[in-house]
């Protein structure tokens, strides 16, 4: 304690010489000058005093015939005036705590933890949306509505932690290992549905599940027909119909037609060469506006331009508006070629073969094809008929004229 | 007894005095103090005087004999 006083207010190492230390000591005494830590070195004493009593030392030392100097300056006084030399220095400091404390009540980081299903950006995007970003103050946030927020928003969503660590805002969520099924689009099954031919073909395989068939195998069919009726008649016993009942249809149904297909490819072609020439052009740009660090022309008649940039980035999710990156600019010349018979080839083939694998994509199968090709100095034509096979149909709202009721229920009880 | 010197001495390595007059000598073999009727002699190895002032003061060293002259 008495140490934490006397740094505050300061004191002196003095080293004092002389005819008669002893007396100067008692003068001290009877002056009020408090001294301490006194120490005989034969030939000089050192001792340590405090700034006000080293400046009434002098009429002492006068009178004993004595003499001091200062060894060393402790305490705050001294620190503070040594750091009012270094002015920039403190200023830097003070302003580095002050950034320090403000840039403390800011969110710099966003982490999710334990999704799977939701992705990263879907949730930051939700955050956004919902006021939550980096470089937002603490104080806005509401922890536990943003909590409340997910869960209600995301089915998925079981359980939600929304924490604060620091700077750090960690979300952790547990999604819903059991599936959430969409029951919304079951709400029209009431009116009936029923199946239509998407195409015009001939009808290779019916199956009903529910519903009345309305063609049967080898049937034609045009766009539009309707395949599998879903309404059900129920009889009259004159067999004229009382009422339907209305159900989903659902059936197995391929139809089988004919495509045909031409692919066209020209012999004589341009083909880019780059020459090798390139120029990299550093450039830095923040929000739409971008400077490029080249003031001449590009020197080339074809060119093409690609460009790199990166954000500047300080930490995980934080991204500051600037970009940097280069632009490089390649030269090219334009060269006429002509294909060979066998580049001809495969260049056909290998576009035919995507088709095919797009159909067989969409679950057409393929059931004969007659692919021939036709030369002439100027191009080829590969020209292909082909028989498919496909589950054409779509599901549409059963369309039926309502059985006037009145009418069936007096034949009914006529009968 | 009024204005005599008071002297508490811890083992032989600190010694507390109060109510003195004055210092008459000091080097770190001995301390010579003007007591109301006495001198006192504190003799010894390394002393040294914690702090000094009107009304009291603090010895420390190696104490060997306090002597009243």
């Amino acid at each position: 304690m008495l140490h934490w006083i006397q740094y505050l207010r300061g004191y002196v190492a003095i080293k004092v010489w002389g005819y008669s230390v002893e007396r100067l000591l008692n003068l001290c005494g009877n002056h009020d000058v408090l001294v301490w830590d006194i120490e005989d070195h034969g030939d000089y004493h050192t001792m340590h005093i405090s700034i006000a009593g080293f400046f009434a030392l002098k009429p002492l030392l006068k009178k004993t015939g004595t003499r001091a100097a200062v060894t060393g300056k402790y305490g705050l006084p001294f620190f503070v005036s040594k750091m009012w030399r270094r002015k920039l220095f403190v200023a830097g400091l003070v302003c580095c705590i002050f950034f320090w404390c403000l840039a403390s009540r800011f969110i710099w980081d966003i982490r999710i933890e334990g999704n799977f299903a939701l992705t990263e950006d879907v949730l930051m995007d939700y955050l956004e949306e919902q006021g939550v970003h980096t470089a937002m103050r603490k104080s806005g946030l509401e922890i536990e509505k943003l909590e409340q927020a997910l869960r209600e928003d995301y089915d998925l969503i079981t359980w939600t932690s929304v924490q604060l660590r620091g700077t750090t805002l960690l979300i952790r969520i547990k999604e819903n290992e059991m599936p959430v099924y969409d029951n919304h689009n079951k709400a029209e099954t009431d009116k009936g549905m029923d199946l239509v031919a998407e195409k015009e073909g001939v009808v290779t395989y019916i199956i009903t599940r529910s519903g009345v068939p309305q063609v049967a195998c080898g049937d034609s069919v045009q766009k539009g027909d309707v395949l599998v009726s879903g309404a059900v008649p129920v009889y009259n016993e004159d067999t004229t119909v009382r009422r339907y009942q209305y159900v989903e249809a659902d059936a197995d149904i391929t139809l089988s037609y004919a495509r045909n297909l031409s692919l066209e490819e020209e012999i004589a072609y341009e083909e880019k060469c780059y020459t090798g020439e390139a120029i990299e052009i550093p450039v830095v740009g923040t929000g739409d506006k971008e400077i490029a660090f080249r003031f001449r022309k590009v020197p080339y008649a074809f060119f093409d331009t690609s460009e790199e940039k990166k954000q500047v980035q300080l930490l995980d999710h934080l991204y500051l508006p600037m970009y940097y990156g280069k632009r490089t600019v390649q030269e090219y010349e334009i060269v006429s070629k002509m294909h060979t018979a066998e580049e001809m080839k495969t260049l056909l083939q290998e576009r035919f073969r995507k088709i095919i694998a797009t159909l067989n994509e969409k679950g057409v199968q393929i059931t004969e094809k007659n692919v021939t090709i036709k030369k002439n100095d100027k191009k080829w034509v590969l020209y292909a008929h082909m028989q498919l096979e496909e589950s054409a149909v779509k599901p549409v709202p059963t369309v039926t004229e309502p059985v006037e009721e009145s009418e069936k229920e007096e034949d009914a009880t006529t009968d | 007894m009024l204005g005599a010197a008071i002297v508490t001495i811890t083992g032989n390595r600190e010694a507390f005095i109060e109510n003195y007059k004055g210092i008459l000598e000091y080097t770190t073999e001995s301390i010579v103090l003007q007591g109301k009727n006495a001198k006192i002699c504190f003799e010894g190895s390394g002393l040294s005087i914690d702090y000094y002032t009107n009304e009291d003061m603090k010895i420390s060293g190696k104490i060997d004999a306090l002597r009243y002259i």
